[in-house]
């Protein structure tokens, strides 16, 4: 039924987008805050912990071969459980992408268009994103080739270009807080790997489902490696910075970077990039909300649902009254719901449909035990 | 019919766009722009701010390629804060008040006395400001740094502020400090913030003549001796403890900042000649860093030890008659000359920032950071406070190769 | 019209079944070596059969093809001698299409005139066989046939057909052949006697190139193909016949190599040309725009040349050709983005330097989309991105501009396409020099006028530069179009508009498909199919035909392909 399927590659930058997008908002801010100074060690421990959760999703799913999550809820507990579940991810991909879009416009307005209202950069978004979303995951995907690589690059160019700008021993105190706070507390850190919801829904869209492994290890390693950049870009550079608060840390930092007196204030260029890469992250996000809308309602062909979704996360996103509301519902809700959500919600479902397959497969066996016995 | 309205509101669309962006685009249009290329803080009679604004004529790339010097003209303006010095120099020129291209921030000493706390607060705010922009602390008041301040050997004052920095990596004598870093070591819990030391040149020079050193340039901005068209200088350094100005140093004492800060290339000095038999008393040399100064911090009985560690290496510019540098032994006399002599100029810098200023502007705090396992016993520490009881050990390793072009005369 | 805003609402918020139009290129590469039948398609229409009288036969002919009043259809009767007997005849041409020489020498003289055959009037019946047993002899005889007779033996002519029904005679006729009908006979002769005016073989006028041959195609078909042929050399080249236009029934070649290319694109491309119900086809671009698969962006998705040896790489690797007659230009596909970056010097060349000119055409295929629109963007919005002594000349340089900035590059962008487009229709010795001593000193003139800055004739003047550096005409025609949507953009909302129409374009570039073959193939980072890089690998690594065409012949080269090398060591 999934008309056009994506390839390995394909797959493993869907889900680096939706992981690493939220790094050029306030995400680095946030880890660092919680852990300080210790945010390297915690960031690796972290990503450790991340790998496994993903090999034990992917082991979850690997017995329903080629089903994602809606199928095994379905599996689980029937039509409506199906849909419940289905509804629940529905919305959490239109607000989250909704959260993300009011304050990357909200940062556009600040440095670029202070007279206009926040709400026509918001618009202009969702035009675009409705448009590409139109046109199907695999082109969704496809487009997201060319993006992604693009903020990676973009990351460790910040890095390489503001490395004289660097003073290494930002690091110490090793241990930041403590040793609680950077083993314990920071396990709250696991909120930035938002990518693994995605994994949940990859299988029936992959050509090759035999590369699921290698899919989940791969991403989480990358989303770690990169993760460990940008925090290290914003701890080298600006210790201050764990006293103070900035719009976009990362947009901070690029106003650093110069070459000589020609390239200056190049971060009109990085903009750019993370513009693409916003409308890509909505892009997909409206894509596989429509997807999982497909498989509740059995619509058949879901693109009239397009305009509807463009409005509720136009909706979501004026809603905030000002900067501060935005800005709390990104960094402290969104942690929170990610946990709910993709992990636990995700992983529950996931070890009781695991739980009530096999017994469904111990039952017939017990039957047979019985026959031969008698 | 359904394609004339997806037309309809194709067109619809690009015109809600096009009025919803059209004010940003006015604001932001290079032709309603007026660039500010140095802005002078002072504090005026009435207890505000006199914000002076420095703007350029863009005609001076005439047609033909040919390029006139133009005269920078200077507005000012009292406020009480700099947002409303800009708002009202909007009204007074009519075009917009930009920020993007400001090359200079001048704060004058009195106003750096009182502290620039709000000041530098507002301007890091500020997204046009670039925070590679240069701070002044000027002895004069901003204003009359800045009148005086015209291009000399440029056309446009622009490349005048870009330039007049990068002598520092080859004298030492001044500094690129910015506001960028300036923000950053005030709001810094570790170090300290530092700015240019600005002035206007006068004729009384002969006043500071004491030091060891008669050849050795210990002469602040406002004493120079310089003469010629530009009399606005840039030498020494402006030393700040919290957000107040707390002192000065003058051209030696700021490249032994530039020394332990790794930010000079080649400096020259002047040392006085082990060899008191020949011809000439003082002899200058050329120096270049070997290796980057090497910091080590450490707490002995709850006071910071800090160990600094310079390779240098040098060549000698003077020459007279009966010299002979290819002599190992004069060579190495030399050298050990020259680091005792760099020794203890950088032992008399680093205890006046500690003893007299407790002003940690070369970021010494960072590598005390080492001894501690937590942040919390960090802050306790209170390294702002325990830097006047640091102990310094400063250990210069110079070797000097030859001369130039002549190795014996 | 009827306007109804209710039904807008309509069509954009609820269900609406697909309907577009989907073809995929299968993935498993097609193995199965059937043979294609080669010969022509020949469409069942209802035609009306020859008839055995030659007088109705005339008469049939005369009003089909208005005699009396076309002057330049010629009828010839003369009477046909074959083994002593005579029959009434006669033959229908067009003149000017035909070679007067070989019509008298081939056709009438051996008919006409008396020779030996013709006077042999011995045994009608031919004895093929005699078998003697117990004094008793049994032959086998032939009975006369005097069609075969007149095919066999009469007309020396090389190339001549049997035909039953009047179409085909009419369509040979139509094409410069020459028409033979006798009496008693209720078949009719398609003779070849081809002898119109046609341009010779001539260097290709839009497609020049350094190192490689300066052949280019023609209008007639035939010749079109005797190059393709020449080139490929191999009996695998299949050339199909197809005919489109109901009125003007143009001859198109399908020309594909069979044991290469795979077969569902060959059933996909007969599919599309078989089903296509127009009047007339007078030229390659307009069947282009016939079988294309979407028109979205405007994109050009088959690639037209005039060079065969550019036809016939294509062909090699596994591409279908399709020539239409009348137009020098030859279709190619599928077609992706890359190919229209590339040049056909680019093999010829040493890889190095065929690289270095593909990121030039890259760099420019960017410069004349983007640059005009980021020059708009910068000024409008982003002016701290240019070093402050640039910005100052701008200023400088636009101080006695009356105009906004939008307003002057739109006027210097539609000026310098004014002018282009003069250039072409201007009489040839000025032609060229027109467009461009008429661009400059326009510039310059606008420039001491003061209407526009310097700076923007210098922006305007590289876009135009880039745009003639792409080598494919079409695709060159796409970016100039598109730049004016970024100009806008950028004008709107600086580098969010630039962005986010780069972003539409760049889903929409991704979605179209050329034959089944996504059209950004190669161009994704990671992406690497084999064969089909955008940069070309040295000579002895080019092993594989591009794998998106999912050939029956993958590998095109062995691993070790300069043998000389290995043996003498």
């Amino acid at each position: 039924m999934i008309k056009s399927k994506i390839n390995t590659v394909e797959a493993i930058m869907v889900v680096l987008i939706i992981s690493l997008t939220p790094s050029i908002l306030s995400l680095p801010k946030n880890l660092i805050d919680t852990t300080r100074s210790s945010i390297l060690i915690n960031i690796i421990y972290v990503t450790i912990i991340a790998v496994a959760i993903a090999i034990l999703i992917y082991k979850l799913l690997k017995n329903f071969s080629s089903s994602d999550i809606i199928d095994v809820s379905e599996y689980l507990g029937g039509k409506y459980f199906k849909s419940i579940i289905g509804t629940i991810f529905i919305i959490y991909f239109l607000v989250s992408s909704s959260w993300f879009l009011r304050n990357f416009c909200e940062c556009l307005k600040i440095v670029y268009y202070p007279m206009t209202s926040v709400v026509f950069i918001i618009f202009a978004f969702i035009i675009t994103t409705c448009l590409s979303s139109k046109l199907g995951f695999s082109t969704a995907a496809k487009v997201n080739i060319i993006v992604l690589p693009l903020l990676i690059f973009s990351v460790l160019f910040i890095f390489f270009a503001n490395i004289r700008n660097f003073s290494f021993e930002n690091i110490f105190p090793i241990l930041g807080e403590g040793v609680f706070n950077t083993f314990v507390t920071g396990l709250g850190n696991l909120g930035a790997f938002t990518g693994i919801v995605i994994l949940y829904f990859l299988p029936p869209f992959l050509k090759r489902p035999e590369d699921m492994k290698k899919i989940t290890i791969t991403t989480t390693i990358i989303a770690g490696i990169y993760l460990l950049f940008c925090v290290s870009i914003i701890l080298f550079m600006f210790r201050f910075l764990l006293n103070v608060d900035e719009v976009m840390p990362l947009y901070y930092t690029t106003r650093y970077i110069e070459f000589g007196d020609f390239f200056q204030r190049l971060e009109s260029f990085f903009l750019f990039i993370w513009i693409l890469v916003i409308a890509s992250f909505i892009t997909i996000n409206i894509r596989l909300s429509m997807e999982i809308m497909k498989k509740i309602t059995n619509i058949q062909n879901v693109n009239s649902l397009v305009y509807s979704f463009g409005l509720i996360i136009f909706a979501i996103s004026i809603f905030p009254k000002d900067y501060a509301v935005s800005k709390f519902l990104e960094s402290t809700i969104y942690s929170y719901w990610t946990f709910g959500v993709s992990f636990a919600l995700g992983i529950g479902i996931l070890i009781l449909a695991n739980f009530k397959k096999r017994r469904s497969n111990h039952l017939p066996k017990q039957k047979e035990v019985l026959e031969t016995n008698d | 019919m359904t394609s004339f309205l997806k037309k309809f509101f194709i067109v619809i669309a690009i015109i809600i766009f096009l009025i919803a962006f059209s004010a940003s685009y006015k604001s932001s249009n290079i032709g309603n722009l007026a660039l500010v290329v140095a802005m002078g803080i002072d504090v005026s009679d009435t207890n505000k701010l006199n914000i002076t604004f420095q703007f350029t004529n863009a005609s001076s790339v005439s047609e033909t390629g040919s390029s006139e010097k133009t005269e920078p003209t200077l507005f000012s303006i009292d406020a009480p804060s700099i947002n409303s010095a800009i708002n009202l120099m909007n009204t007074n020129i009519g075009k917009e008040v930009n920020l993007s291209h400001c090359k200079l921030i001048v704060f004058s000493e009195a106003l750096a006395s009182r502290g620039i706390q709000e000041e530098i607060f507002t301007l890091s705010n500020n997204p046009d400001i670039r925070p590679s922009t240069n701070i002044v602390v000027s002895k004069c008041t901003a204003k009359t740094y800045m009148k005086n301040s015209k291009p000399t050997l440029e056309n446009l004052i622009t490349k005048y502020y870009e330039v007049f920095v990068n002598s520092s990596e080859f004298t030492g004598y001044n500094s690129n400090a910015t506001i960028g870093d300036f923000f950053y070591s005030m709001t810094c819990d570790a170090c300290e913030p530092y700015a240019i030391l600005g002035g206007i040149s006068t004729q009384d020079s002969s006043s500071l003549s004491n030091s060891s050193s008669p050849k050795d340039s210990i002469l602040e901005s406002n004493f120079k001796p310089a003469s010629g068209q530009n009399i606005s200088e840039n030498t020494g350094l402006a030393v700040f403890k919290g957000v107040t100005l707390v002192g000065e140093l003058n051209e030696i004492e700021n490249l032994c900042f530039m020394i332990v800060d790794n930010k000079v290339d080649g400096f020259l000095i002047s040392i006085p000649n082990p060899n008191s038999r020949e011809s000439i008393s003082f002899i200058d040399i050329y120096m270049t860093p070997v290796l980057s100064t090497k910091i080590d911090a450490k707490i002995v009985n709850g006071s910071p030890f800090i160990t600094i560690n310079c390779n240098f290496s040098g060549r000698v510019y003077s020459m007279d008659e009966n010299l002979n540098y290819s002599d190992s032994n004069a060579l190495s006399q030399l050298s050990n000359s020259c680091s005792s002599y760099l020794e203890s100029i950088l032992s008399d810098y680093l205890y006046k920032t500690s003893k007299d200023f407790n002003s940690d502007i070369n970021k010494l705090g960072k590598y005390i950071r080492k001894n501690f396992s937590t942040e919390g016993e960090y802050k306790d520490y209170n390294w702002s406070d325990k830097y006047k009881e640091t102990f310094f050990d400063v250990n210069v390793d110079t070797s000097i190769k030859s001369s130039f072009l002549l190795t014996r005369t | 019209m009827n306007f109804n805003f209710k039904n807008f609402v309509k069509s954009i918020f609820t269900y609406t079944p697909e309907k577009e139009y989907d073809f995929n290129l299968s993935e498993d590469p097609n193995v199965d070596n059937q043979n294609t039948n080669s010969e022509s398609l020949e469409k069942s229409e209802d035609n009306t059969k020859i008839f055995q009288s030659v007088s109705v036969n005339l008469d049939y002919m005369k009003t089909k093809y208005n005699t009396l009043i076309n002057s330049d259809v010629i009828l010839r009767e003369f009477t046909l001698n074959a083994k002593g007997k005579q029959y009434n005849a006669f033959i229908v041409y067009i003149d000017g299409m035909v070679n007067s020489q070989l019509l008298d020498d081939f056709i009438l003289e051996p008919l006409m005139m008396r020779n030996k055959n013709n006077l042999h009037d011995g045994s009608q019946n031919k004895v093929v066989c005699e078998a003697v047993t117990n004094n008793i002899t049994v032959r086998k005889v032939k009975k006369f046939d005097l069609s075969e007779y007149i095919m066999n033996c009469l007309v020396p002519q090389n190339s001549i057909k049997q035909v039953s029904d009047f179409e085909k005679i009419a369509s040979g006729i139509n094409s410069g052949n020459c028409a033979l009908f006798v009496d008693t006979l209720s078949i009719a002769y398609d003779i070849e006697v081809k002898g119109f005016q046609q341009r010779n073989v001539e260097k290709p006028s839009n497609e020049i190139v350094i190192k490689g041959p300066h052949e280019s195609f023609v209008e007639n078909i035939r010749t079109n193909t005797s190059l393709l042929r020449r080139y490929s050399n191999t009996e695998q080249l299949i050339i199909e016949n197809i005919e489109i236009g109901s009125i003007t029934k143009t001859k198109c070649a399908l020309c594909y190599v069979q044991n290469i290319t795979n077969n569902d694109l060959i059933a996909e491309v007969k599919y599309r040309l078989n089903n296509i119900s127009v009047d007339s086809l007078l030229s390659s671009g307009q069947l282009e725009q016939l079988i294309i698969d979407s028109n979205k962006l405007n994109v050009p998705q088959i690639l037209s040349t005039e060079r065969p040896d550019k036809a016939v790489t294509y062909l090699l690797a596994g591409r279908v050709i399709v020539l239409v007659n009348g137009s020098p230009y030859a279709l190619i596909m599928p077609a992706i983005l890359i190919d229209y970056l590339g040049s056909p010097d680019d093999k010829n060349l040493k890889p190095s330097f065929s690289n270095f000119l593909k990121g030039i055409r890259v760099l420019a295929a960017f410069i004349t989309l983007l640059l005009p629109g980021f020059y708009v963007a910068i000024t409008s919005f982003h002016q701290e991105l240019l070093p402050t002594e640039l910005l100052f000349s701008i200023l400088a340089s636009r101080e006695n501009v009356p105009f906004p900035i939008i307003f002057e590059i739109l006027l210097m962008e539609i000026s310098f396409e004014l002018i282009r487009e003069a250039g072409l229709r201007v009489p040839s010795p000025i032609g060229p020099t027109i467009g461009i001593v008429g661009a400059l000193v326009l510039g310059q003139a606008a420039v001491s006028a003061g209407i526009v800055s310097p700076i923007l004739i210098i922006i305007v003047a590289i876009t135009a530069i880039g745009s003639f550096a792409i080598p494919d005409f079409s695709f060159g025609f796409h970016l100039r179009i598109s730049r004016f949507l970024f100009i806008l953009l950028g004008y709107i909302a600086g580098f969010l508009g630039i962005a986010l129409g780069l972003f539409i374009y760049a889903s929409y570039l991704t979605e179209i498909k050329s034959f089944g073959v996504p059209y950004t193939l190669g161009l994704s980072p990671l992406d690497n199919v084999k064969g089909n890089n955008y940069y070309l690998p040295p000579v002895w690594k080019r092993e594989y035909r591009a794998s998106f065409l999912n050939t029956k012949k993958p590998k095109k080269q062995s691993k070790i392909s300069m043998l000389w090398k290995n043996k003498t060591n």
